[in-house]
């Protein structure tokens, strides 16, 4: 994007072999009879000042995968490394006092609100918590943040019932700013949001990338938004990352054959350009009961035998193109 | 705009701005035009007056027992007439008012204090500290009420003065019920973003219960509480019909009904008991119209 990719810059997270895990728990002991694999086995890593894109169908494991980077849930395994310090296993004090450098922008406008709460409120209570100042010493940066924000600094005073989605998704991108973050977790910002509206938010997280050096962790299941936003894109299937790869390459040439469903399966504008649609047959598995071998293979056309048996690792086929995939190696 | 940023104390300009769309001024304006609870709350509230000044300016005796003017009918001097020990009925209604509200309303307020501490850990926290506080609130909710009171009163009559042992002993046997409701609560609105929201921007546990959840749930709460003080109110009158409620020297409602005991007070003296009985019926009465008045108010799909 406006940043140079070429230029090697440092990492600002890194994520090694991440797993969450949900207990599946049963009988009258409430015995854990399974884990739902939400997350399994998630490696990337991000650097300063980049976006970097999170695709999949739902229930794959992006937003877990997100909630679990800002330990907002406990992984069952694997590191967090957090300009260069291992968050995975910190609690209580330690992990508040560090939460101010990354924060997250929520995908339901609605609910990531708290009605009760008066605007100022809402965006003043981060730097409440961490520069121990009160609401009304506060008062002015908020409304600066609510301007930069494009909202009228009169929202302060109105309750987060009294405007629209994208109004409100503004007001969230704003609390996730106040504290001037190194990190910004978007988890699908707009895929609650109206299409004319989606493009106005995303081109104000853009801008505010800019001004303040954001790094994004963008995570969406719209390949044209994330293609749009991003500079680096992670393909997600089943709780773990298929493909990994700048955003040309991605779809110039897709190399693992469910990024090449999904890419085939954007709509495409000019009615006389032919274009071959890979339609996927059946549903993704139950990730409390994934296939052996490489997860895609039920529903992959390319599947071999070893498919079957040998869960794929990712490996870096091309310059900067990681895939995991058996068909490369 | 312009005025938002002159004035730099907020609480002034709120005043000054015509449209406010709290959520609580909303419930607050949809109250105020329900008149059946409107009016309960009138009722209500003069009792509570009556309760609270009355007795400044009651002429009658009632401590002394006046065997002049047993069982009087109504009369000029006499208002609501005389009980069989000749004391003023009304006198005795303005003092017992006073028994009755106090034990309601601080067994009301014991009840939501610790139902609402109790259910909002364990409805937050989850997991074993679930357990454990739902396992105690299941112990209070599985004691025998009336048992347990009788006992326990016995055992701390002259520990502590008066109607407070009354208050001390119903609250800590009666606010299972409330805790329950208040952690099902807490265990649905924990679950929204902006509870997660909270906890990413590093607000402390202890403040995401009292600042987020608790304003949420607070309408399930204060309407618990109007219910809890029919209840202890009818507890008391109970309790006190039954004779191990408030010690007999101190007129409640309650106790003056222990009078109609008596088949004779209760066929042919109906102006003792019938005072004392309409009494708890209208606060009764008053009470949850007022909590379906708020209940209604609270709700944001009764929109009137």
């Amino acid at each position: 994007m406006s940043n140079n990719t070429a230029e090697k810059r440092e990492v600002l997270l890194e994520v090694e072999d991440l797993k969450t895990y949900f207990p599946i728990k049963a009988g009258f002991f409430q015995r854990t009879v399974g884990h739902v694999k939400a997350v399994d086995g998630v490696s990337f890593q991000i650097h300063n000042g980049e976006t970097f894109g999170l695709v999949g169908e739902s229930g794959c494991g992006k937003s877990t995968t997100g909630r679990t980077l800002l330990k907002l849930m406990n992984p069952t395994d694997g590191k967090i490394i957090f300009d260069g310090q291992d968050i995975s296993s910190l609690k209580g004090k330690t992990l508040r006092a560090i939460r101010k450098d990354f924060q997250m922008v929520f995908q339901d406008p609605y609910a990531s609100l708290n009605p009760m709460q008066m605007v100022g409120d809402i965006v003043s209570e981060p730097l409440v918590n961490f520069r121990g100042k009160s609401v009304k010493e506060l008062k002015e940066e908020v409304m600066d943040l609510l301007n930069k924000v494009g909202l009228p600094s009169d929202a302060y005073y109105k309750y987060a019932h009294e405007f629209s989605g994208g109004q409100r998704q503004r007001i969230g991108i704003a609390r996730a700013l106040a504290l001037r973050p190194k990190l910004i977790i978007a988890d699908e910002p707009v895929s609650a949001l109206d299409v004319s509206v989606q493009s106005q938010v995303l081109n104000l997280l853009k801008e505010l990338q800019n001004e303040f050096q954001l790094t994004f962790l963008f995570i969406a299941h719209d390949l044209s938004v994330v293609k749009h936003m991003s500079d680096r894109i992670a393909v997600m299937y089943l709780g773990g990352i298929v493909e990994v790869t700048d955003k040309n390459s991605i779809f110039a040439e897709p190399l693992h054959p469910y990024t090449q469903a999904l890419i085939s399966a954007i709509p495409e504008p000019d009615p006389r350009k032919k274009k071959q649609r890979i339609i996927l047959e059946g549903d993704v598995p139950s990730p409390a009961n994934p296939p052996t071998g490489c997860p895609f293979h039920p529903r992959c056309s390319h599947a071999m035998k070893e498919c079957m048996e040998v869960k794929p690792t990712l490996k870096e086929v091309k310059a900067g193109h990681n895939v995991a995939c058996h068909l490369y190696n | 705009m312009v005025k938002a940023s002159l004035n730099t104390d907020g609480q002034v300009l709120i005043k000054n701005k015509q449209k406010q769309f709290s959520p609580w001024k909303l419930a607050r304006k949809k109250f105020l035009k329900n008149k059946i609870a409107m009016t309960s709350l009138f009722v209500f509230v003069s009792f509570v007056l009556i309760a609270v000044f009355g007795p400044l300016f009651t002429t009658h005796d009632i401590t002394r027992i006046n065997f002049m003017s047993m069982n009087l009918p109504p009369s000029a001097e006499h208002w609501f007439g005389t009980d069989t020990n000749g004391r003023d009925i009304f006198t005795r209604m303005v003092y017992g008012a006073r028994t009755s509200l106090l034990i309601g309303l601080s067994c009301m307020t014991f009840i939501i204090v610790i139902g609402t501490i109790v259910g909002a850990i364990a409805g937050y926290n989850g997991g074993k500290i679930d357990q454990i506080f739902m396992r105690i609130t299941d112990f209070v909710l599985n004691f025998p009420f009336l048992v347990f009171v009788i006992v326990l009163n016995t055992i701390l009559v002259g520990k502590v003065s008066g109607v407070w042992t009354l208050i001390l002993v119903i609250s800590l046997l009666s606010w299972g019920g409330v805790a329950r409701i208040v952690r099902s609560r807490f265990l649905s609105e924990k679950e929204n973003e902006y509870v997660l929201a909270a906890k990413s921007i590093g607000t402390r546990p202890i403040k995401i219960i009292g600042k987020h959840i608790l304003p949420n749930v607070a309408s399930t709460i204060i309407v618990q509480a109007t219910l809890m003080l029919a209840v202890t109110i009818v507890a008391e009158a109970g309790l006190s019909f039954l004779g191990s409620g408030v010690p007999a020297n101190i007129p409640s409602w309650g106790n003056m009904l222990f009078e109609a005991r008596d088949s004779d007070v209760l066929r042919n003296k109906t102006w003792i008991w019938v005072p004392p009985a309409a009494a708890i019926t209208i606060t009764i009465l008053a009470i949850n119209f007022i909590g379906e008045g708020i209940k209604d108010a609270l709700n944001p799909k009764s929109r009137r």
